[in-house]
């Protein structure tokens, strides 16, 4: 029998979780250090996120956090020892499958094209959240002004206990940059 | 940020007011960390360099906190986000001045709940860094004209 071919290789991943960790957790509660973090880095002052009393005012009676938060709270913890070598991976070893593959056949830039957000409910101080992430479909190589080029999208489902309270839909271009005229 | 808007005064057509932000090196590094992204190609300019960029670039993780931002400082503390959809075009660099517009194109109303669908536009220098759609829920507080 041949040898399977990169695209056999990728579509065998399609419609499976990305990583082989299950569901990554966030390493933190939802809190309000990171919440007036991520407020300052935007300036954005919208009350219900840092201000107890306007919060609890307001339709959602607490402090909640920023809905576009909602893929931060999960991100892997970086080590960032080495970093800048993995090509910008924050975590060593079990990566996504797809990456790696991606990686090793020579595709090694990265730039994120889309990203939508479904937002059930906002987040409140406390709540940790958990995502589920599948890889939805990698596209055929197509030739970009960066080289040659695939698409990969997955959808992540978040979750606080057994409630889910979003879901995102994210896109990257996988990029072969060894063309680039620097 | 002061009240949030009511739901009986918006019409299908009418214009969000613009909102121009200048971008600096700094705005995109306090994006980038503090969603907790710490790809170099979002503080490091050499890194950047190297992946045929000529400098570093905003996050897109800080272009749906900009989206929002937007939105939320139009539509008030009582507005909730239901959906955001973004697509990115060209890059956006320190020394960019990224202009958002954007429009109501539906509104509806489900149960007590208003619902406003915009579409909206960030541009910089170079053309369109950011396009997308966005749902919005406003509590009814009059009657629709």
């Amino acid at each position: 029998m041949a040898a399977a071919t990169l695209d056999d290789q990728l579509q065998a991943l399609v419609g499976h979780p990305i990583g082989a960790g299950g569901p990554s957790t966030a390493p933190d509660p939802v809190n309000q250090p990171m919440i007036r973090h991520w407020a300052a880095a935007f300036e954005d002052w919208n009350p219900i996120h840092t201000d107890p009393e306007a919060a609890a005012a307001s339709r959602f009676g607490e402090i909640v956090a920023p809905p576009l938060m909602l893929q931060t709270w999960t991100m892997a913890t970086p080590k960032i020892t080495g970093i800048g070598e993995r090509g910008g991976s924050p975590v060593e070893g079990d990566g996504a499958e797809v990456l790696r593959l991606l990686n090793e056949a020579g595709y090694l830039g990265t730039l994120a094209t889309n990203s939508e957000f479904e937002i059930i409910r906002y987040l409140r101080l406390g709540d940790v959240v958990t995502g589920e992430t599948v890889l939805e479909s990698v596209s055929p190589e197509k030739q970009t002004r960066l080289g040659r080029a695939r698409f990969v999208t997955w959808i992540t489902t978040y979750r606080v206990d057994d409630e889910i309270v979003g879901t995102q839909m994210f896109r990257i271009l996988k990029f072969d940059p060894s063309g680039l005229v620097l | 940020m002061t009240a949030t808007i009511d739901f009986a005064q918006l019409q299908v057509g009418d214009a969000l007011p613009a909102w121009v932000l200048a971008i600096d090196a700094t705005r995109i590094v306090a994006g980038a960390i503090a969603t907790r992204d710490f790809m170099p190609v979002h503080h490091d300019r050499d890194y950047a360099n190297q992946q045929g960029a000529p400098d570093i670039f905003v996050n897109i993780l800080s272009d749906t906190a900009m989206c929002s931002r937007y939105l939320t400082d139009w539509a008030g503390p009582n507005a909730m986000v239901r959906k955001l959809a973004i697509r990115l075009g060209v890059p956006l660099h320190p020394g960019h001045t990224l202009t958002f517009t954007g429009r109501i194109v539906a509104t509806s109303v489900e149960g007590d709940e208003g619902i406003v669908a915009i579409e909206f536009t960030g541009t910089n220098e170079m053309g369109e860094h950011v396009g997308g759609t966005a749902t919005i829920g406003l509590p009814v507080t009059g009657v629709r004209p």
